[in-house]
């Protein structure tokens, strides 16, 4: 579709003295069905690409087939964007260039690859092949057989979620969780210890006392109550060691907080 | 791979804390006036979108080129489409067929067809030249409505038909005879064209016949105007589309009425009112309608109408019968249901359905609503016959206030306030605080003891009655801060300040002279607007300043022809004004300090200031702009007066030219003189508030220098030239703090290897220390350092000229085109600062955080840990426009000309307004609310828990007691 020469492509000519730089020609980018955006038609109209490079901008709105049609594209090498509020689209590079084969003179092909931002810009990404178009004969793009199909990348998310109360994120509390595992050992050890037969509990309660770390997690329930309950304060003063040839009086009141087996000395 | 490679660095790169846009906050701490702009005369009318369904929509080409479809029950907006990219003043076409499910529009050089529903476009084509009109060819030879487009090219009037639905030109005509093209119509068999022929005062009308079929041309008319149509304006209005087109205009003096059927020769002569002042005429669009129109005539005070008909078969145009005549405005509308026209009359008290066959009232309602009284200009109906002599009639009526209004049935459905369009500039204001309190409290202070004592325990009696009030309100209050409501809570009426000095007022003013005070803590509520027509300069107004003085509570706006107007902040009440052309004229206001105080300085044309009496004369240095030239000017006492010195020229180098100038903000407080690096020692920053960035370009060589002065020296602090910059897109900078930065598009060979070039929208941004190295000072800490050889009586013997910063900057890639750069701002600058932006291709307001701009940002390799806690991340090229970096989040926000921020009360928060097209405002965090609790913090939950754990505490109590208790007891 050549029209004519806008002032911009005047410009450019009079900048690039190319042979064939007074031919314009028409630019398809076409948005398919794809994985991340399997219906286009949910695309806003606001929806809209360029065309950019050194002096030169060419802007296409969305049309009704979900292509952007640029006419009278002068040669040169584009980067091509299409901005979208909802979607994110990969960025091409398109190359309209004069075509080489003779007896296609005078005409301009055009090639485009996904390009990677940042990068060197003949670092070319996959070629971006033409894809015909199935518009019935008679819809409103009759002029484009065939587009540059664009990539899109993913839905825009704008928002972040706000971190918001939940039973779960409490009890995922590593604090929470040390405070379940002693209150479980608090509550259960005393029937689990009723439960055993004498001998065994006989056993365990001879671990026990051997065992001070035992003493500090089982007796949690007396000794909160009144920590300083059996603590012989005149006896720690004068440095008596009696304590451990005796079992130890707090060990022993540990040993056995829940049964009360009269191991309590007063 | 590359892509998601360096995407994912970036996103690594992000600090944990960037601060996307809650859901929950939308519309709360955020308000957008989704606008299109004044709707013009000849491109507004209801359409039905699709030809099934009976709901129409409103369509609209407004004066700054936004062409939109808005639900006419809800004022919404469906779609709409910048046209050109960009504002644009007035003109434009556009044009839909009778049950067409597409619209036309034509505008610069483009002629567009856009899906009526969807707002989709069906295709574009561009021609040479400068559209002149665009019309809808009802009846074709085949199935569909084609278009008519008629060009102006230099001495050529070229008229084009293009298919409808394909778009592809079917035929074109062209005539190189340099007339002026005028506009083009039809009726069913032939086009016809309508130019100006002759010169310059003295036109006659051609009509020029083609063929619909091949545009050939049949036949050409003359028609002879005796020097009455003198320019293109005289003519008003060539009827388009009806079964009988007519083309009109009027003698000089406005007492005749001359009226040509198109096709033939003869022209008809009606009278006018006398005193008629201007005169429109209203006519159907449609083919199939009764060839009748509606001539309005205005008086100064009145307006009438009178209805004419067309006689198809002898061409024949008769009155028919007119309307009374009115004081007032009226706004007259055309509208068609089938054969049948209908004619409906906005007054300012009702609304008045007449049928064009006779002068019967089909219906009158009187007009109720708040702002019915505003004087309509024009409007569009939409007339329904519900039975034999009921009637509906809803009009969209655009006021003399620059007000969209939709009047269904007499009463006010809905108000789009458009005049908010096209603002030029804007200013934040501090809400005048009430001074009763304050003159009170002064009053008891200089009084005797025993006075100032009665008067006061008079005033706490006199307060009792307000707390009944009080105390009725507390349980409310108390309600709403638990439930976290307390925005709605407040009363929206009335302008208060707020403690977290959230509520300031923004005052914008319109290129079309309107002024407008908006509540920036009230969801941007119009607490005013007025006309600054008192000053009617040139339209569009170009107004060169806007300066807030929040002592007085005043607001000041300058023209460019020397008028100003003074109004209230608050209320929007004129203080002062004066006519254009009665001061010289002005380039630019300056705020300076002098001995009388500060007060605003203009600046004349190229710079020019003059004599100052010497108690006014600018302490500073006042920076002008002459041509492509920058001078530093100071003032030095001459007897009474202070005349200009210049202290200083600065021209860019070159060919270049200056394309933007950045200043920094009044206020732009510091917290912090250094950056701590990793390894405790500190980059000391250069802060020198007389800094101001300029950009040069050379448009031939595409490059561009960014130039740092140093405003009271002139000296060019720091430069940096990028290569392959394009001077066609913007170029827009930012300085605040110790850096600046530069948006543009650059396409260039990298300078590492020459091998390797890169092309897209790129974001240059330049730190400032004042020495390369951590723990210096540079030239200045000889001066003030520990082995300090300075004191005041020996000044440093050689002074090296001014101190040099050392400058890092990086050039980021981004992946779209910014503009209006701006920076945030708040109130002691503790807060890290981010950059604002239009992103114009996404169409929302991006903001960058500084960490992901870093410049000190290690190239080609890992951050040490050092490094890594002082914040530096590798530096990747690109910077990815991330959608949740969109202060503006989902909305589609268009054509913002710049962006202003505020700080508030709060140091976490910084006010932010942008204007342009659309409206929008909202507060930011840039570093996250640490000072304020925000919605994330729920009251109920903390309130619920602390009662679980409570009766959890109660109900465990008595049983762990019980078991000391027993355990004691069986223990013994």
């Amino acid at each position: 579709m050549r029209v004519s020469i806008s002032a911009a492509a005047a410009l450019l000519s009079l900048l690039q003295p190319l042979a064939s730089a007074l031919a314009t020609t028409a630019v398809t980018l076409a948005v398919p069905a794809q994985p991340a955006l399997p219906n286009p038609n949910v695309l806003p109209p606001s929806t809209h690409a360029t065309l950019a490079t050194l002096y030169t901008t060419y802007s296409a709105p969305l049309s009704a087939a979900n292509t952007f049609v640029f006419r009278n594209v002068t040669p040169g090498s584009y980067l091509a964007d299409v901005h979208c509020a909802t979607h994110a689209f990969a960025p091409l590079r398109v190359d309209v260039v004069a075509s080489s084969a003779p007896e296609k003179l005078g005409l301009l092909s055009v090639q485009a690859w996904e390009t990677f931002r940042g990068n060197d810009w003949d670092n070319k990404g996959e070629e971006a092949k033409e894809i015909a178009l199935g518009g019935t004969p008679g819809s409103s793009l009759a002029t484009a057989k065939a587009a540059l199909p664009v990539r899109c990348l993913a839905p825009k998310q704008y928002f972040i979620e706000r971190s918001s109360f939940s039973v779960t994120s409490i009890l995922k509390n590593p604090m929470i969780l040390l405070a379940m595992v002693s209150m479980g050992i608090f509550f259960l050890m005393p029937k689990m210890v009723e439960n055993m037969d004498p001998e065994m509990r006989a056993e365990f309660e001879e671990q026990q006392k051997n065992n001070p770390m035992a003493s500090l997690m089982g007796g949690g329930g007396q000794q909160a109550a009144n920590p300083m309950g059996n603590f012989d304060m005149a006896a720690f003063l004068a440095g008596s060691s009696n304590k451990k040839d005796e079992g130890g009086p707090a060990a022993g009141a540990a040993s056995d907080a829940g049964n009360g087996a009269g191991k309590r000395r007063k | 791979m590359h892509f998601p490679l360096s995407a994912l660095s970036v996103l690594l790169a992000l600090p944990a804390a960037v601060r996307a846009v809650f859901q929950d906050e939308v519309g709360h701490i955020d308000y957008h006036y989704e606008l299109l702009g004044v709707p013009q005369r000849e491109t507004t009318f209801f359409h039905r979108p699709r030809r099934q369904d009976k709901a129409s929509l409103l369509y609209t080409l407004s004066d700054l080129g936004v062409l939109g479809a808005v639900n006419p029950s809800t004022s919404s907006v469906v779609w709409r489409q910048l046209l050109q990219g960009n504002i644009t003043n007035g003109a434009g076409y556009l044009r839909a067929g009778e049950d067409a499910t597409w619209v036309a529009s034509a505008m610069g050089s483009s002629t567009q067809a856009w899906d009526a529903p969807t707002g989709r476009n069906l295709w574009s084509l561009d021609f040479d030249g400068r559209a002149k009109d665009l019309e809808i060819m009802e009846l074709t030879e085949s199935d569909h409505k084609d278009v008519l487009v008629l060009y102006e090219e230099e001495g050529a009037t070229v008229a084009r038909r293009i298919h409808g639905l394909q778009g592809h030109v079917v035929w074109e005509f062209r005539a190189v005879n340099g007339d002026i093209p005028l506009q083009v119509s039809t009726n069913v068999e032939k086009v016809f064209v309508i130019s100006l022929h002759g010169s310059l005062l003295s036109y006659s009308l051609k009509v020029t016949v083609l063929d619909t079929l091949t545009g050939k041309r049949l036949d050409e008319i003359n028609i002879g105007t005796k020097g009455e149509v003198q320019k293109p304006e005289d003519v008003m209005f060539v009827g388009a589309n009806s079964a009988a087109p007519i083309v009109a205009w009027t003698d000089n003096a406005l007492t005749k009425l001359k009226v040509n059927v198109l096709g033939n020769k003869n022209k008809q002569e009606f009278p006018l009112l006398a005193d008629t002042r201007s005169v429109e005429i209203h006519a159907p669009h449609h083919i199939q309608s009764q060839p009748h129109f509606l001539v309005q005539s205005r008086t100064k005070t009145a307006n009438k109408a009178d209805v004419f008909h067309v006689d198809l078969k002898t061409n024949a145009v008769t009155k028919a019968y007119d309307l009374p005549l009115l004081d007032g405005e009226s706004a007259f509308s055309t509208s068609t249901a089938g054969t049948n026209v209908y004619f409906t009359r906005v007054t300012p008290d009702e609304v008045i359905v007449t049928s064009s066959l006779s002068h019967g009232i089909l219906g009158r309602w009187p007009l109720k609503g708040n702002d019915a009284k505003a004087g309509a200009l024009h409007g569009v109906s939409e007339v329904i016959k519900k039975s034999e002599n009921n009637y509906a009639v809803r009009s969209a009526i655009v006021t003399d206030t620059d007000d969209w209004v939709m009047i269904r049935n007499g009463e006010v459905a809905w108000t789009r306030p458009e005049g908010l369009t096209g603002a030029v500039a804007a200013t934040w204001a501090e809400i005048p605080e009430s001074e009763d309190l304050a003159k009170t409290l002064e009053a008891e202070a200089h009084s005797n003891p025993l006075e100032a004592y009665i008067h006061r325990v008079k005033r706490h009696v006199d307060d009792l009655q307000y707390l009944p009030d009080w105390l009725e309100s507390i349980p409310g209050r108390l309600l709403s801060s638990i439930m976290g409501s307390e925005g709605s809570a407040k009363d929206s009426a009335t302008l208060t300040r707020d403690s977290f000095g959230l509520n300031k007022l923004v005052v914008l003013v319109t290129k079309r002279g309107k002024l407008y005070g908006l509540d920036a803590g009230n969801n941007g509520r119009i607490v005013w607007s007025k006309s600054a027509s008192e000053t009617p300069s040139t339209l569009p107004w170009d107004v060169k300043s806007i300066h807030a003085d929040d002592i007085k509570g005043l607001i000041t706006v300058r023209g460019a022809d020397g008028e100003f107007i003074i109004v209230k902040s608050d209320t929007g009440k004129t203080v002062e004004t004066m006519g254009p052309g009665l001061w010289p004229p002005v380039q630019s206001v300056a705020v300076v300090d002098s001995a009388a105080g500060p007060w605003l300085l203009p600046i004349g044309i190229d710079g020019k200031i003059g004599e100052i009496p010497l108690a006014h004369a600018p302490k500073q240095t006042v920076v002008v702009r002459a041509g492509n030239e920058l001078k530093g000017i100071t003032f030095q006492p001459q007897g009474e007066q202070a005349v200009e010195v210049p202290a200083w020229v600065f021209s860019p180098s070159g060919k270049q030219k200056i394309v933007h100038i950045a200043t920094r903000s009044p206020h732009d407080p510091i917290a912090s003189v250094g950056r701590v690096l990793g390894d405790r020692s500190v980059l000391y920053k250069y802060l020198n508030p007389n800094t101001l960035v300029v950009a040069g370009i050379d448009e031939a060589s595409s490059t561009m220098t960014l130039y740092l002065l140093d405003s009271v020296s002139g000296e060019v602090l720091t430069s940096s030239t990028h290569k392959g910059v394009d001077p066609n897109k913007d170029i827009s900078c930012a300085i605040t703090e110790n850096w600046f930065a530069c948006s543009f598009f650059g396409q260039y060979a990298v300078r590492d290897s020459e091998t390797q070039s890169v092309k897209g929208y790129q974001l240059a941004i330049t730190d400032l220390y004042e020495s390369e190295v951590s723990n210096d000072r540079g030239p200045l800490g000889e001066a003030l350092g520990e082995d300090a050889k300075f004191s005041p009586l020996d000044p440093i013997e050689q002074p090296t000229g001014p101190v040099i910063p050392s400058a890092v900057s990086k050039t980021f890639m981004l992946s779209g085109p910014i503009t209006s750069l701006a920076v945030t701002q708040t109130r002691q600058g503790i807060t890290s600062r981010q950059l604002l932006a239009f992103a114009s291709g996404s169409h929302s307001i991006t903001s960058i955080p500084r960490m992901v701009i870093d410049p000190r940002r290690v190239v080609g390799r890992d951050p040490t840990p050092a490094e890594l806690e002082e914040g530096l991340s590798k530096y990747t090229p690109l910077v990815e426009l991330d959608p949740r970096f969109m202060i503006t989040h989902e909305r589609d926000v268009i054509g913002i000309k710049e962006i202003i921020t505020a700080p508030a009360n709060l140091e976490s928060t910084s006010l932010v307004f942008a204007y342009g097209v659309d409206v929008f405002g909202t507060r930011m965090t840039p570093s996250l609310p640490f000072d304020i609790l925000g919605k994330g913090f729920n009251k109920v939950t903390l309130i619920g828990t602390v009662l679980a754990l409570t009766a959890g505490v109660m109900a465990l109590g008595p049983m762990v007691r019980k078991k000391q208790i027993n355990m004691r007891w069986y223990s013994a």
